[in-house]
């Protein structure tokens, strides 16, 4: 398995998230806290985000109908999903929620639906994009046990080539000369 | 709900926060810091810790959650007294700093918080637990 090609279309992807602006630094800071003890840490942190960030759009989708033209409730429920967003730094998100209670602030029905659908449409995109890199990021293990498979595969090589040496060594006896096989 | 990191249990932080994966978030910083994270869902919860008898060298708080808001527990945490312990506001939302600051919380942190930020107030409430202490 080419694990360096792997983490390099990881990287790649990654780096996409970050250049298209779906994610900014916050991202980064949850990254910070993966380590030895929590590996998964950052897709654990994204699966709960998905799930409460698909909640809070299905509440606000409720909401709307529910509540029309109830701007101050539309507006509390996207001060919710703005959180969310804000905690893992899904950047384009954000912005949309920003642009959705900006038009609760202006009072205009048809600037919030439109609002909503761009915000779908960038959770949908965040997801997608998110599940990509977690396959990868799956396929091609960190680092350390990257490396450390290598050094294994290293020294069990070693290990026949000295084994094999000796064995050439034993037949081949005292140097120069050669051991003639039984008759 | 109680978290504890490994072998520090130096201060002792509630987090009331209603969204789980800021919860996760912030709760994950505050472990890193050495702290032992209580988590409450909404104000009313942590009201009632309080009134339990529990007590906290720092108390963080999400604005807008359901059943009381964070600004409605400090109004009552505070007037059982406890007036020592950190109050921290903690919201998405630009005009919560008022809100937060005119019921009596010590600070506010906008969120997205950052581990740059909350380091030096997780060392400001070590340092004043100190020299309590002496």
């Amino acid at each position: 398995m080419d694990y360096s090609n792997l983490r390099r279309q990881a990287a790649s992807l990654k780096k996409g998230l970050f250049d298209q602006g779906h994610l900014d630094e916050q991202f980064r800071q949850v990254e910070d806290l993966q380590d030895e003890a929590s590996p998964n840490f950052v897709e654990e942190v994204v699966v709960v985000f998905f799930k409460d960030s698909g909640r809070l759009i299905s509440n606000l989708e409720q909401a709307l109908e529910k509540y029309p033209r109830d701007f101050n409730r539309w507006d509390a429920y996207m001060q919710q999903l703005k959180g969310s967003c804000s905690s893992i730094g899904a950047s384009r998100m954000k912005n949309e929620c920003m642009s959705f209670r900006d038009n609760c602030g202006q009072r205009s029905v048809e600037g919030c639906m439109g609002s909503l659908q761009k915000l779908k449409r960038e959770h949908a995109i965040l997801r997608q994009k998110l599940e990509s890199y977690f396959q990868v990021t799956l396929e091609a293990p960190p680092c350390q046990s990257w490396c450390h498979d290598r050094w294994i595969i290293s020294i069990n090589l070693l290990t026949d080539v000295c084994m094999f040496t000796m064995q050439l060594l034993r037949q081949v006896g005292p140097a120069g000369a050669a051991t003639r096989p039984a008759m | 709900m109680e978290l504890k990191a490994k072998g520090f249990t130096s201060i002792k932080a509630l987090l009331v926060e209603d969204i789980e994966v800021c919860r996760l978030v912030l709760s994950t910083f505050l472990l890193r810091l050495h702290c032992e994270v209580t988590l409450a869902m909404n104000g009313k919860e942590a009201v009632d810790l309080f009134l339990e008898g529990k007590k906290f060298d720092i108390v963080l708080f999400d604005k807008d959650m359901p059943v009381m808001t964070g600004p409605e527990a400090i109004v009552k945490i505070r007037a059982m007294g406890e007036t020592d312990v950190k109050m921290v506001g903690v919201s998405a939302d630009d005009h919560a700093m008022e809100a937060f600051m005119s019921v009596g919380a010590d600070l506010f942190v906008p969120k997205p918080m950052r581990m740059e930020a909350l380091g030096p107030i997780i060392q400001e409430v070590i340092n004043k637990k100190k020299n309590d202490m002496v």
